[in-house]
């Protein structure tokens, strides 16, 4: 649906001439794609604006628990106590952490299980579907699960590891900082690589055989192959797929929140944001902090697309 | 989920117009181009976090100025009132409802579960007082709430309701319902913390200090106790500082956190997980886990709350497990935490005294012995606790009820949250190795300030 608006609010036409040297017909097409888009952009602004120009009002009020909503406006001033305390730098160096860790996993591993998914077997459309079940898994649900997996004495993992004699039988999983962030990427990592591969499968089918063809008459190893020919050509797919899971993992709330409740410097930024809004009800410093991650969230997408926006606009045209 | 809530004041009074443009320029200009709409769907995405911002209500009353519940109006009470509150895991809430119905004749009770956990169940009463609802006549709430909500002028005033019913209610448990000197709920049902322990391993615990020693004797005699980051925690921490004499905030609400009590309990505790009393895994328990750890059989003690006996005479354990009130600091007398849940009517209530009513029906001595018999929930009415009918089904109701008189409650305070969280953090902060005992108790004691003043 993202990759449909995309080119859709581009102006993209059938033939993928660009706006810029438009015809007249080209002109006429515009107007209806407007004209029927309009609708769903007015919806968009609603449903996204509406509520960001709120809590962006919100951030620069103060609200006390004791007038009940009564706010005064006060300016920067949330931000500034929420940037010049340790809690919003401590979450904003974890997020960045987690993210940089998991969403680098999930690239390699997803790159080599969309690989291993473009090969032609027997029983691949099962495979395909099997290696989606992490994905479909509710968040929440899979992080109880591997809450339970890495309980200390009772837990799966724990019993299998000390009972091979291995290390880390003994290890308080989630109870230490470098094992806490540890399962906490390795949860992520379970359950988005499929989604990562599906996306650079997407990108892996379009290649067409012949290119391989041609590299395998002019002598190419399959090693030299893959560098030169596959990983270039599937770098559009491998950054749309880093831009989606680099924004979710920036977000991420609900694996610290159920694995750790943000012990052992594992709070991110959302949930920051959370327990400030809605435990302590400090209704201005919360919105604050939910902006900042916001616009976190936002420069980081701005840098990835300035970096890589034409080779997405590349992958856009090939999976309409 | 936000987005259907019924409407906040908040919302109506104060939707910034300007906010709006300001944010639909920032995206309106460049709407061509590709960065936009990823800058666009990021937006959407962030919407559904940010709309959680969300909170306050317009001008209330405020405690000083609420209204009075009526003893006398009880007798005179018709009509239907609803009850609010969580999951009604036991039945209780239920049961008591369709008991009254019964026994009352003129006013039929009903029970609505408005959340599904402790977290949720607090998040909807406040939509709904927020809101005015008259939905709830009663509101179910955790001890701990009762400053919050009766600060914001969400709840009846109910001190000569309390007064008149004072004798019939152990003192420990009225004081949770006290916010500057007037009381807006009645104790239901009470909660307080106990030890169980193997009496083939261990002796009953009598202070802390000893209990840590024996627990550090053997392999096999450990002590399990909830050090998760959460409330529990603050709970566990609490007991010791209390029963060596500390405070969190004194009858003033000065902040006393920062004391040579915090400091020695700090340190004795997270001596405790370095000489092997207690495991490092104790800092992943909550409830749950420690009691699933305790039915191993690998421990000595366990620090848990009293549902905890009918699980573990399910066990092996049955039979070999003695239940002991909480313990005492070397020289010092034992002091608890209270737990439990308070009977509070809303201000927006359209039947307060079928309320009234009500209150009075779940208080009294004889229903009180039916919430021990019939729910396995502690009473708030101390004849109950000798009752025989009672001991048979509760056969540590002298411990428990020694627990409960000796409890304390958590700090009193709008802004408990905030405090809890200053406290949980820094202790776990101590207990993990991740900070020293002495910037933990500077950061916590800095930390409750500013949550004090931000009410």
């Amino acid at each position: 649906m993202a990759l449909k608006s995309l080119s859709a609010s581009r102006g993209v036409n059938s033939r993928g001439v660009n706006s810029r040297g438009v015809s007249g017909r080209d002109r006429a097409e515009r107007r209806v794609a407007i004209r029927m888009t309009a609708p769903s952009l007015v919806l968009m602004a609603l449903v996204a604006a509406v509520p960001i120009g709120y809590a962006l009002w919100l951030s620069l009020n103060q609200y006390s628990v004791r007038t009940a909503g009564l706010s005064r406006f006060v300016g920067l001033e949330n931000y500034i106590t929420a940037l010049s305390g340790p809690h919003w730098w401590a979450a904003f160096g974890q997020t960045f952490l987690f993210a940089g860790l998991s969403v680098s996993l999930e690239l390699v591993l997803g790159t080599a299980m969309a690989l291993l998914l473009n090969l032609a077997f027997k029983g691949r459309a099962l495979l395909r579907t099997v290696v989606l079940l992490p994905y479909a898994v509710v968040t929440v649900v899979s992080a109880i699960t591997w809450e339970t997996m890495f309980a200390p004495n009772l837990g799966l993992v724990t019993n299998v590891l000390s009972t091979l004699g291995l290390p880390g039988g003994d290890v308080v999983w989630l109870g230490e900082h470098g094992y806490a962030m540890a399962v906490i990427v390795l949860a992520d990592v379970w359950k988005t690589t499929p989604f990562a591969a599906l996306i650079i499968l997407a990108g892996l089918q379009v290649i067409s055989a012949e290119t391989y063809e041609a590299a395998e008459l002019d002598g190419a190893s399959k090693w030299q192959a893959f560098v030169h020919i596959t990983l270039p050509l599937l770098r559009p797919a491998i950054v749309l797929a880093a831009i989606f899971r680099t924004m979710d993992a920036l977000r991420v709330f609900d694996l610290p929140f159920v694995l750790t409740r943000g012990a052992n410097g594992t709070e991110s930024m959302s949930m920051l944001a959370y327990t400030q809004l809605r435990e302590n009800r400090l209704v201005g410093e919360g919105s604050a902090l939910s902006i900042l991650t916001f616009l976190t969230v936002m420069a980081v997408s701005v840098v990835y697309i300035r970096f890589a926006g034409g080779n997405i606009r590349e992958v856009a045209k090939e999976e309409q | 989920m936000d987005l259907i809530r019924p409407s906040s004041p908040l919302q109506e009074d104060t939707a910034p117009s300007k906010a709006v443009a300001r944010t639909t320029a920032l995206h309106g200009s460049s709407r061509r181009r590709p960065r936009t709409v990823v800058a666009v769907a990021a937006a959407a995405m962030a919407a559904g976090l940010l709309l959680s911002g969300c909170g306050g209500g317009a001008a209330t009353p405020g405690a000083e100025n609420a209204a009075a519940a009526d003893p006398a109006s009880a007798a005179g009470a018709s009509g239907s009132i609803n009850i609010c509150g969580g999951k009604d895991a036991s039945g209780i809430y239920k049961g008591t409802a369709e008991a009254f119905t019964k026994a009352n004749g003129k006013v039929t009770a009903q029970y609505t579960e408005i959340g599904a956990t402790t977290d949720e169940a607090r998040t909807q009463a406040v939509q709904r007082l927020e809101g005015k609802s008259t939905e709830c006549d009663i509101f179910l709430t955790d001890v701990i709430w009762t400053s919050e909500f009766a600060s914001q002028g969400w709840l009846l005033d109910q001190t000569k309701l309390v007064e008149a019913n004072r004798d019939r209610l152990i003192p420990s448990t009225v004081e949770t319902a006290k916010y500057e000197d007037k009381y807006w709920a009645s104790p239901f049902f009470t909660n307080a913390g106990l030890v169980y322990y193997q009496k083939d391993k261990v002796a009953k615990p009598e202070t802390w200090q000893q209990l840590y020693a024996e627990a550090a004797a053997a392999p096999g005699n450990g002590f399990v106790y909830q050090g998760k980051q959460y409330e529990g925690l603050t709970v566990n921490f609490l007991e010791m500082l209390y029963s060596a004499g500390g405070e969190v905030l004194d009858s003033k609400g000065e902040v006393k956190i920062d004391s040579p009590e915090t400091r020695e309990v700090l340190d004795f505790m997270s001596q405790g997980l370095k000489d092997g009393s207690a495991e490092r895994a104790v800092l992943t328990y909550n409830e749950d886990p420690a009691r699933l750890a305790y039915e191993s059989g690998n421990y000595g003690y366990q620090r848990n709350w009293p549902h905890v006996f009918r699980l573990l005479n399910a066990t092996p354990l049955a039979g070999s497990f003695g239940v002991a009130p909480l313990p005492a600091w070397e020289g010092g007398k034992a002091s608890g935490v209270l737990g439990g849940w308070n009977l509070a009517i809303s201000a927006h209530s359209t039947n307060q005294a079928g309320a009234v009513a009500f209150i009075d029906f779940a208080t009294n001595p004889d229903w009180q012995k039916h919430v021990a018999m019939d729910f396995s929930q502690a009473p708030v009415n101390e004849a109950a606790y000798s009752d025989a009918a009672v001991l048979a089904k509760m056969p540590f109701a002298t411990e428990l009820l020694a627990s409960v008189k000796g409890a304390k409650p958590r700090p009193i305070s709008p802004v408990y949250p905030q405090i809890s969280q200053a406290i949980y953090k820094n202790v776990y902060a101590v207990l993990s190795g991740a900070a020293s005992t002495e910037d933990a108790v500077k950061t916590m004691a800095e930390e409750i300030t500013t949550a004090k003043a931000s009410f």
